[in-house]
């Protein structure tokens, strides 16, 4: 059969698991952005406030000088002024004149920034500007610029450009330093849900086993405690059997009950037909007879009907046999026969101890009719191809046997259980249908002494 | 032979009652396992007839109870529950045989036949002392071949003195196997019963111990 895949179905562990692990990546992606941006932010404005020292110091030489011509190429203190294209400039541009003077570091190479003022980026602090530009030598630069207007109404822009590598690399490794423990962090969360949803479902698990070792028949009902959560449900299964166990006793009873109370009126009638001889006694021997015969397969009918379900009850095989040996030396003590049994220790018959001795009992009857001097009762473990435990009961006379066909025949009829003509006489029949209420099995073959060899198959524990 | 029915079904007891009259033995009757249990415990019966659904006192607690009380007659269980497990709990109780209702009364008939007579130690239906033999499926007595007419309280008392050949048995057990225990008891019936027996029968099988009571046992050969 194919299962397809539907939430409903999905297990509560994957359900906890599941949903655990998708919250926590969420938290995880919205700190680690959040995180990531703060981080970006402040590299960025420290960035920006060490270039702003320099802005300064251009914009305090100009202001002293107040010209731009005076300020010494070599000065700020920083050698990266003056290596050419090392990606750190400075340039100061005086405005308001019909020629612009641009003095530029030596770095620069004669090469000219470009304005922040004319790429439509907004101004702070009145004046102050802040963006990132491609510089001349191709690399991404971060430039802050500051318009300056001395007292003689001199006015100057101060630009100063700074490497923005150096921004993004430790934004970079900041990111990996992140992600790497938050990926960490991530899977050390998975680990921990993974225990808590073992841990937290450990008492649930508990009770699914328990309930299939009483499906098994190992167990007849849930023991052990049990959180206070959960142990209802247990209690609430424990009361189920119990009423199920109930039921079947009491639908047991009364069909006994019904049993007695049929039986004995129809003995005084056949009784009471049996001591005249007139057409309407005949008539009423003749119905009594049918009654019996209708009264007797409608109640192992009922019987069998009471036994479907019985959940979780188990027999000890040895006491039904020991019980049926004697009952049968008693029954059978005319006929001196020797009844034996080999019967492999600890068997488990999983079912009713009456429909054990049920179907032995036919079986062994049977058996101990034709016997001429011995029967022989034996029992052996068996599992299935599936691994299913069986008991294999062999019950064998050396009376006369059945033919073949006739053999067939017998079990045969137990599989028609609606057809079965009421009154067929063998108790066979009732033994293959109760087999098969169990899902066991009955065969007939030929015993080694020659009589006939009952197979009777049935689950075990 | 004295029997016990234990049945609670007055109809069903009466018919028992009245065949097993018929068929030559004294019965009495008990309604309830009270009054079953305490016949039981206190008469001696050759055999019993024991209902298991029984008011008052369930028949499998009444045999039980008589078992333990150490009374070993022969007990044949009636009851309407044929299933094997209420069998093996009846023999397992201390039950010799079982019928199952409904059932004709002959089969009851023969079961106790047969019962009695395993209980005193015969395999056989013919009881047979010398040149006599009773024949206890058809209740034919025979001497030397030739059938005897006896009244059903003289075949009564030659049955029970058959089964028991050889034992001396005295006039008290004779009372108390042969009436039913409403009968007038006089043990000088007895007598007269035994006297008309000798005679029908002709032959001296009957020997009188004084003092002890009776004893049957095969007539001594004319001494040579």
């Amino acid at each position: 059969m194919i299962r397809r895949f539907s939430i409903a179905r999905l297990s509560i562990g994957s359900r906890l698991f599941v949903s655990a692990t998708l919250c926590s990546l969420i938290i995880l992606f919205g700190a680690g952005f959040v995180l990531s941006t703060i981080y970006r932010r402040a590299t960025e404005r420290s960035f920006d406030e060490r270039l702003q020292v320099y802005v300064q110091s251009v914009a305090a030489n100009v202001a002293t000088k107040n010209t731009a011509n005076a300020i010494d190429p070599y000065g700020l203190g920083d050698p990266r002024f003056t290596l050419p294209l090392s990606g750190w400039y400075w340039q100061v541009r005086t405005e308001g004149r019909l020629t612009p003077e641009v003095l530029s570091s030596l770095s620069l190479f004669g090469g000219r920034l470009p304005r922040l003022d004319s790429l439509n980026i907004p101004a702070h602090d009145g004046s102050a500007r802040e963006g990132f530009i491609i510089g001349p030598d191709e690399r991404r630069l971060r430039l802050v610029e500051r318009a300056l207007e001395l007292p003689d109404g001199s006015r100057y822009l101060v630009q100063i450009a700074g490497n923005a590598d150096e921004v993004e690399l430790a934004i970079m490794s900041f990111r990996n330093a992140l992600w790497t423990s938050f990926g960490l962090l991530a899977l050390a969360l998975g680990l921990t849900t993974i225990f808590q949803v073992r841990f937290g479902l450990l008492p649930l698990s508990r009770l699914s086993n328990e309930i299939g070792a009483i499906r098994r028949g190992t167990s007849d009902r849930i023991g052990g405690s049990f959180p206070d959560d959960i142990s209802p449900v247990a209690d609430e299964i424990n009361l189920l059997l119990d009423v199920n166990r109930d039921i079947l006793a009491r639908a047991r009873t009364q069909v006994g009950n019904l049993a007695h109370a049929l039986k004995t009126p129809l003995s005084v009638l056949i009784n009471e037909a049996s001591e005249t001889d007139t057409p309407l006694s005949d008539k009423v021997l003749e119905q009594t007879s049918l009654m019996r015969d209708q009264v007797n397969w409608h109640l192992d009918r009922a019987r069998a009907a009471a036994r479907a379900g019985a959940i979780g009850v188990v027999t000890d095989i040895a006491p039904a046999v020991a019980g049926l040996e004697r009952t049968f030396l008693k029954i059978f003590s005319y006929k001196q026969l020797a009844i034996a049994s080999a019967l492999e220790p600890d068997l488990k018959f999983r079912g009713e101890k009456q429909d054990l001795e049920e179907m032995l009992g036919n079986l062994v009857d049977n058996a101990c009719k034709w016997a001429r001097t011995e029967v022989f009762i034996q029992a052996l473990a068996f599992t299935d191809p599936d691994g299913r435990p069986f008991i294999i009961f062999e019950i064998s006379d050396d009376g006369p046997g059945l033919p073949a066909e006739k053999r067939a025949e017998v079990v045969k009829r137990g599989e028609r259980l609606d057809e079965t003509v009421p009154g067929t006489g063998l108790g066979l029949s009732i033994v293959a249908d109760l087999a098969k209420l169990y899902g066991g099995d009955l065969a007939l073959e030929k015993a080694e002494k020659g009589g006939l060899k009952a197979i009777l198959r049935l689950p075990a524990v | 032979m004295r029997l016990l029915v234990v049945e609670d079904d007055r109809d069903l007891n009466r018919q028992l009652v009245k065949a097993l009259t018929q068929a030559g033995y004294a019965v009495d009757a008990a309604f309830d396992g009270e009054e079953g249990q305490f016949l039981g415990e206190t008469e001696p019966y050759d055999a019993v007839i024991l209902d298991l659904g029984l008011p008052k006192i369930d028949g499998a607690s009444v045999l039980e109870s008589w078992r333990e009380a150490g009374r070993a007659m022969p007990v044949l269980v009636l009851t309407a529950r044929d299933a094997w497990s209420d069998k093996v709990k009846s023999f397992d109780a201390g039950a010799d045989d079982y019928v199952t209702k409904p059932f004709h009364i002959e089969e009851i008939l023969a079961r106790l036949r047969a019962l009695v007579r395993r209980a005193s130690g015969h395999a056989s239906s013919d009881l047979v002392c010398g040149p006599v033999r009773v024949d206890t499926r058809s209740g034919r007595v025979l001497v030397n071949g030739e059938a005897v007419r006896l009244t059903s309280h003289e075949y009564r008392l030659m049955s029970y003195l058959m089964h028991h050949v050889g034992r001396i048995i005295s006039r008290t057990e004779l009372v108390e196997h042969l009436y039913d225990q409403d009968f007038d008891r006089d043990s000088n019936t007895i007598e007269v019963f035994v006297g008309r027996l000798r005679k029908k029968l002709g032959i001296d099988v009957i020997k009188t111990i004084r003092g002890l009571g009776y004893v049957l046992e095969p007539p001594t050969p004319p001494a040579a």
